[in-house]
């Protein structure tokens, strides 16, 4: 266990550093440059020049990677170009929304799609578990922005119940939760519906059965332990996803998530923004696979850590 | 019985008490697509920016609807005989932080603006030779006879401040109608009403907030919701969404900005201007107004928006009215019946986009071979505007509130001339116009634009509407020749 702790750590830090490398260099590479785009059709050479002499764009590339690197790990995380305010500030904003609305929509979609999976395992021929199944293909086919357009005009316009947008209380977060949680829902339980049809048929559940075991028993204690195992590791890959940000979701419902930033740092070549927030993703993914990689030993003893 | 009538009487009290009781903030959610940059007046260069900075800073003057300048700071000026000397003669005015503006806060703030090494602007006040304090005011000296200049002491960069403000990026402290209260990036602005204005005048809503909504569609539901009163600026695209609810209202204007099929002048067979003239009598404006604009906006036929109403040329639409055969024969003339050429689009801008695809099918009608190439708006800058290494894009233009910070671009040698236009009689008319004023100075505009008419530094299109959609029964709204949203104006 200790070694593979270590060698957990040894992986994490050698990722993190590749990945600032990469999202440096490749931010360099695309074409456009910061100071160009904050300038737009109004710029002059003597205030574009001026421009990248303030960010720091004239010195060697290499140069302003180790400094960058030097002051990020500091917790010197620089001022953001675009808005003018520090990045550390930007960045703890952000993330409590995102993290917080991934939370809930995987939270949601799981409890939706146990109970919906383990149903149309244990019936398969049932009307009702047809329909689901009809159900959740309609749900992984729809397109997330146009669920979300179509929530807030019957929630928030025809009705007039919710928030149309906004992340400014828990009640406005309903909706994007909604958003997200309907597709993934719909691919957790055809895992579920999969993995638990799959128990079923194994050879300790027939044992079981021949011992007269009874079979609610059976199904939630012996079968749903195996069954749910494929469900849940597609759903910590999901919750992993969406922490690095619901860009869709949160144009449309104007909320100031990770996406935001990033995609908006991105657009305006905001090299310390995207730096910032592409650490820190990384950062939370890698801490989340570790500590999903133990979860799932107490979920499968088979699994063990050498 | 009575108790079931009692607590419903109750529980309407109570609910008209909470919503719609006296006394309670007049609240008004405005939409805008994107954050400011900076509010520190000469760090700005976002557009954004200025919408927002409008009613939190003031100059000495400030634009009107009209398009002319009024005092602000300054109660009234005047100018020397030899048109160099500005004298300005300050109003008593408090700042946001209850500090009274002082001839010290004006002249640091003016030196400011106009110091290279501070001030991202400080070009725009090149023409400045000294600002110095006088005992009843503050006098400007200029080089030389500037008709353009007042004008551009009503743009942000020209906003007065404390001398003693730190940190003006996040912490504006103006003398505006509202003061920043909070800015939290990607969500939104709040403003504040500030009952010191020196108008005396206090603007009907107490709050205004500035939120950041940057789907279109998304703006609109927000809209019908009631979660947002005004969207200042609603993209055409959507206008059908919203035209015919009866509980808003839509409010149609030129936009003061010149969309333009640019050409670039420098590059062979493009410097020929019967090849120039062939693309400007092939193209039908008419078409490109009703397939990109919904047939909203006003069609352009130079450099000046119909909104710059004093300066507006109206008298150049005969100039090259859309003639597909005459641009055949032009194209035969020039030995160019084989013309291939690359119309640069940039991906962000829908209307430009869609204003390439319609002009690409009739330029193609002539015999021309189009090669349509969609770029990203970083890739656009670089490559059209600041390389200049293309053939013919499209892109709109911000209107100013002088006609000479519009029509410069197009002089020779002009580091904004993406175009690559050049020609002697305009680069003369364009000096001359900064010297003369009243009508000659009109007369002058008047010719530039009638040169770049026939001359063709590009095809000119159309001046955009500016469309603005509210929830009915908010009132007062004001449309500006630059990009402001005017708070203190409205009412409900």
């Amino acid at each position: 266990m200790k070694r593979y702790l270590l060698q957990k750590t040894g992986g994490f830090l050698i990722t993190l550093v590749l990945v600032s490398i990469l999202t440096f260099f490749i931010v360099q590479v695309l074409p456009g440059d910061p100071a160009l785009l904050m300038l737009g059709t109004e710029g002059t050479p003597e205030v574009y020049a001026r421009l990248r002499n303030e960010m720091g764009l004239e010195r060697p590339l290499l140069e302003r990677y180790l400094r960058w690197l030097l002051s990020f790990l500091q917790g010197q995380w620089g001022n953001s170009w675009r808005y003018s305010m520090p990045v550390r500030g930007l960045v703890a904003r952000a993330f409590p929304l995102s993290l917080s609305l991934a939370f809930l929509a995987v939270g949601v979609a799981l409890l939706v799609a146990t109970p919906a999976g383990m149903f149309m395992a244990a019936k398969p021929r049932s009307f009702a578990a047809r329909f689901m199944s009809v159900t959740t293909l309609v749900g992984l086919g729809l397109p997330q922005f146009w669920v979300g357009l179509l929530l807030i005009q019957v929630f928030a316009v025809s009705l007039g119940l919710l928030p149309a947008g906004g992340g400014s209380s828990p009640v406005s977060l309903l909706l994007p939760t909604l958003t997200l949680a309907i597709p993934r829902a719909a691919i957790l339980s055809r895992f579920m519906r999969v993995g638990m049809a799959d128990a079923l048929k194994q050879d300790y559940i027939r044992t079981a059965k021949a011992k007269g075991v009874a079979e609610g028993t059976l199904f939630f204690k012996h079968a749903l332990r195996n069954g749910s195992l494929a469900a849940f590791t597609v759903a910590g890959l999901q919750f992993a996803q969406l922490l690095a940000g619901t860009i869709v979701v949160e144009q449309v419902f104007g909320l100031p998530g990770v996406g935001q930033l990033l995609l908006n740092g991105v657009f305006q070549r905001d090299l310390p923004v995207v730096q910032a927030v592409v650490m820190v993703i990384v950062f939370l993914i890698l801490l989340f696979d570790l500590a999903f990689d133990l979860g799932l030993g107490v979920l499968d003893p088979r699994i063990r850590y050498e | 019985m009575y108790k079931r009538m009692l607590f419903s009487v109750v529980v309407a009290m109570i609910t008209i008490l909470l919503v719609g009781g006296p006394g309670l903030a007049q609240v008004l959610n405005i939409a805008i697509p994107q954050d400011p940059d900076s509010f520190d007046p000469v760090k700005t260069v976002a557009a954004a920016t200025g919408e927002v900075a409008f009613n939190i800073y003031e100059g000495l003057v400030k634009a009107t609807p009209q398009g002319e300048v009024e005092g602000a700071l300054a109660t009234h000026w005047t100018i020397n005989d030899t048109g160099t000397v500005y004298t300005f003669y300050l109003r008593e005015a408090f700042f946001h932080d209850g500090t009274p503006v002082t001839l010290d806060d004006v002249v640091s703030a003016l030196n400011r603006a106009r110091d290279p090494k501070i001030a991202v602007r400080a070009g725009e006040l090149s023409m400045i030779k000294d600002v110095h304090p006088i005992e009843t005011g503050v006098q400007i000296e200029l080089h030389e006879p500037n008709g353009a200049f007042i004008y551009t002491l009503a743009e942000v960069y020209a906003s007065i401040y404390p001398a003693h403000a730190l940190d003006l990026a996040r912490r504006p402290v103006g003398t505006g109608p509202y003061q920043l209260q909070e800015w939290v990036p990607n969500q939104g602005l709040e403003l504040r009403r500030f009952d010191q204005h020196w108008s005396g005048k206090i603007p009907y809503f107490e709050q205004a907030n500035f939120m950041i909504i940057p789907d279109e569609n998304s703006m609109v539901l927000n809209l019908k919701a009631g979660r947002v009163n005004l969207i200042p600026r609603l993209e055409v695209a959507v206008l059908h969404q919203v035209e015919n609810d009866p509980n808003l209202v839509i409010l149609s204007s030129p936009m003061n900005l010149v969309q333009v099929f640019s050409i670039n002048n420098a590059r062979p067979p493009f410097d020929d201007l019967r090849v120039r003239k062939a693309l400007a009598l092939g193209t039908n404006r008419e078409e490109i107004l009703h397939g990109a604009a919904w047939g909203r906006g006003t069609l352009l036929d130079s450099a000046l928006s119909p909104s710059m109403a004093s300066f507006y040329n109206d008298s150049l639409h005969e100039v090259y009215p859309y003639d597909p055969q005459r641009a055949k024969e032009l194209l035969e003339e020039a030995g160019q019946e084989d013309l291939q050429l690359v119309l640069t689009l940039p991906a962000n801008y829908p209307l430009h986009v869609q204003a390439g695809e319609l002009v690409a099918e009739q330029w193609k009608a002539l015999g021309i071979q189009v090669d349509l190439q969609i770029v990203e708006w970083g890739t656009w800058l670089e490559r059209v505007y600041t390389q200049r290494d293309y053939d013919v894009s499209v892109i709109g233009l911000a209107g100013r509130l002088d006609p000479h910070a519009i029509l410069v671009r197009y002089t020779t040698g002009n580091s904004r001339n993406f175009f690559n236009f050049s020609n002697t009689r305009y680069d003369e008319l364009i000096r001359l116009g900064l010297k003369t004023v009243g009508s000659e100075r009109r007369e002058v505009y008047l010719e530039a634009q009638e040169i770049l008419a026939q001359e063709l530094p590009g095809v000119f299109i159309m001046d955009p509407p500016q469309i603005a959609a509210m929830t009915r029964g908010v009132q007062g709204f004001k449309n500006y020749p630059t990009y402001v949203v005017d708070v203190a104006s409205l009412y409900k």
